[in-house]
This record gives C-alpha cells, sequence and structure tokens, in this order.
C-alpha cells in the first residue's frame, strides 16, 4: 500500500542507569518519527529508563561477521 | 446560572467534547485499527486506543467532579453526542487517519492554550494527558503524511477525508474562541486565535493545500 520503502531499525535500551544498553529488537518502520512509537508501544514488557531506535543502515561496522542465514541470490545459504 | 457557574459550565462542556472524541477514536482504532497495513501500525494503533478511552475517562470522571457529582463514578458505556460525525463515520484506514490526525491536532492546540493560560485547576489535570497524547500525534501525523504523497488514488481519498474531519475541526475552535467565559475566568489565554494555529500546523505535512476550510 505504501509507496515509501519501509526501513528496519535496530532497539537499544537499558532497564535501570548503570545497566547495559542492550539489543531487544527491531522495528520496520516508514521513518524514524514512526519508528519511535512503535519501539514505544512494541516493547513496553519494561520501564526502560532508556530507549533508542537506530536506523540499521546507519550503524558504522568495525567488524562484520558473516551472517549465518543470509540471503544469497534469493536462497538461503 | 451565576457567573461562576457559566464558566464552569463552558469548562465541563469543552472537557466533555474532547472526551467525546476520544472515546470515539479509541473504538475506531480498535474496529479498523486491527486492519493495518502492516503489524507495527496495527500493534501501535490498539495500544493507542487503550490510551485514548483512559484519557476519555479521565475527562469524563473529572467532567464528574466539575458537576458536583461526589462518591463512585458512572460506567460510561457511550459518547455524550458532542464526538465529530467524521470520526464516528470512520470505516477504513484512510478515514481514521484523516480522522486521528485532524482531531488530535486541534485537540492538542486547545491543550497548548490551556498551559498558556496556566489556571491551576487545569494544568495539573492535563500534563500527563499531553505527554501520552505526543506519541498518537506524532503516529497519526506521519502517517497523514505517508498517505498524502502515497501514489494512485489515495492522495485523493485521503484529502476527502481530512476535509470532512477539517471542516468540523475549524468550527469547533472557532466556537471555542467565542466562549468568552473561557478567557475571562482565565482558562484560556484572552484573544486567543486557535483555528488559525491549526491551519499553520496542517503545513508540516503538507496538508494545507488539501483542505478547504470556510
Amino acid at each position: 500500500m505504501v509507496a515509501t520503502k519501509r526501513k528496519t531499525f535496530d532497539i537499544f535500551a537499558r532497564i535501570k542507569r548503570g545497566d547495559p544498553l542492550t539489543h531487544i529488537g527491531t522495528v520496520e518502520a516508514e521513518n524514524e518519527h514512526l519508528a519511535k512509537v512503535y519501539a514505544s508501544f512494541t516493547y513496553d514488557e519494561e520501564d526502560w529508563s532508556e530507549m533508542t531506535v537506530v536506523d540499521r543502515s546507519q550503524i558504522v561496522w568495525v567488524k562484520k561477521p558473516n551472517w549465518l542465514f543470509a540471503q544469497k541470490e534469493g536462497r538461503v545459504r | 446560572m451565576n457567573h461562576t457557574q457559566r464558566e464552569v459550565h463552558a469548562l465541563t462542556e469543552l472537557l466533555e467534547t474532547i472526551a467525546d472524541h476520544k472515546y470515539v477514536l479509541g473504538d475506531r482504532l480498535v474496529e479498523v485499527g486491527v486492519s493495518g497495513p502492516n503489524i507495527e501500525a496495527t500493534l501501535a494503533a490498539i495500544a493507542m486506543a487503550q490510551g485514548e478511552l483512559g484519557h476519555a475517562r479521565l475527562l469524563y470522571n473529572w467532567c464528574f467532579d466539575l458537576r458536583g457529582i461526589r462518591g463512585k463514578k458512572a460506567e460510561i458505556y457511550g459518547q455524550t453526542g458532542k464526538a465529530f460525525t467524521s470520526i464516528v463515520n470512520v470505516n477504513n484506514w484512510i478515514t481514521l487517519i484523516a480522522a486521528l490526525y485532524a482531531t488530535n491536532l486541534a485537540i492538542d492546540i486547545v491543550w497548548q492554550s490551556f498551559l498558556q493560560a496556566n489556571h491551576p485547576a487545569v494544568t495539573s489535570r492535563i500534563q500527563k494527558l499531553i505527554r501520552e497524547q505526543q506519541d498518537h500525534l506524532i503516529y497519526a501525523k506521519s502517517w497523514a503524511y505517508e498517505l498524502r504523497h502515497e501514489q494512485g488514488a489515495i492522495p485523493s481519498r485521503f484529502a476527502q477525508a481530512l476535509n470532512h474531519t477539517v471542516n468540523e475541526v475549524y468550527v469547533w475552535l472557532t466556537e471555542i474562541e467565542k466562549k468568552e467565559e473561557l478567557q475571562t475566568e482565565g482558562y484560556l489565554p484572552m484573544n486567543i486565535n486557535l483555528a488559525n494555529q491549526f491551519k499553520e500546523h496542517l503545513k508540516e505535512v503538507a496538508a494545507e493545500s488539501l483542505v478547504q476550510m470556510n
């Protein structure tokens, strides 16, 4: 239905101050504003002290492994 | 009805109208939002429905307090008949987003004016509600923007739906501006121009050209 391409956003959160910032999941959204709203409504199982959404395409990798189930030519390896 | 009663009555009527809008929006978010275009949008719609219904309940209870009804609050089984017709008639995703966006934007403008007036009896009761409503507004605004820039017949259908709600919103906001009681008691700032603020905000989703306000 929607013309805008949806992007994957990774969600990181910590429960209490001082806790590690943990990857808790992903959302797909049309833009970062919707990603924030989706993350807040979807991952509401904790009263997070901090939560961030990161556009996956903007992550700068230092080390990047080959994914175990990465797609190659339309087939799962 | 004496001087103070008239002002409290005007405030109660306004709060009850907002409660009606939120009550019906909550109902429509469940009925129509459940068939949203993707899983995230659907989950968020259901979560927002709970939020809107919670706000409606809080506002109805506030109205009971203002009318001097003490003790156990009555259960709410329906709106009082003040909700916009365009919200009541929401029956698909496009009309839902148009109604959600225009109504929440109008309500937010009214809340912000209340905050600006800083009346002690009002400010403390609406701050949490305003904070919670921000996510609803971002959601509605983003989806309005998406539908506005969609392909095919969707932008024109969205424009048509938005026009229905915007015309009702415009009349409602103009009526609020004319209620002198709300301004003399200090619930709202003097000489407010809510309808103009609403028009300005429509530009955020490039929707000002879609609507024709009388």
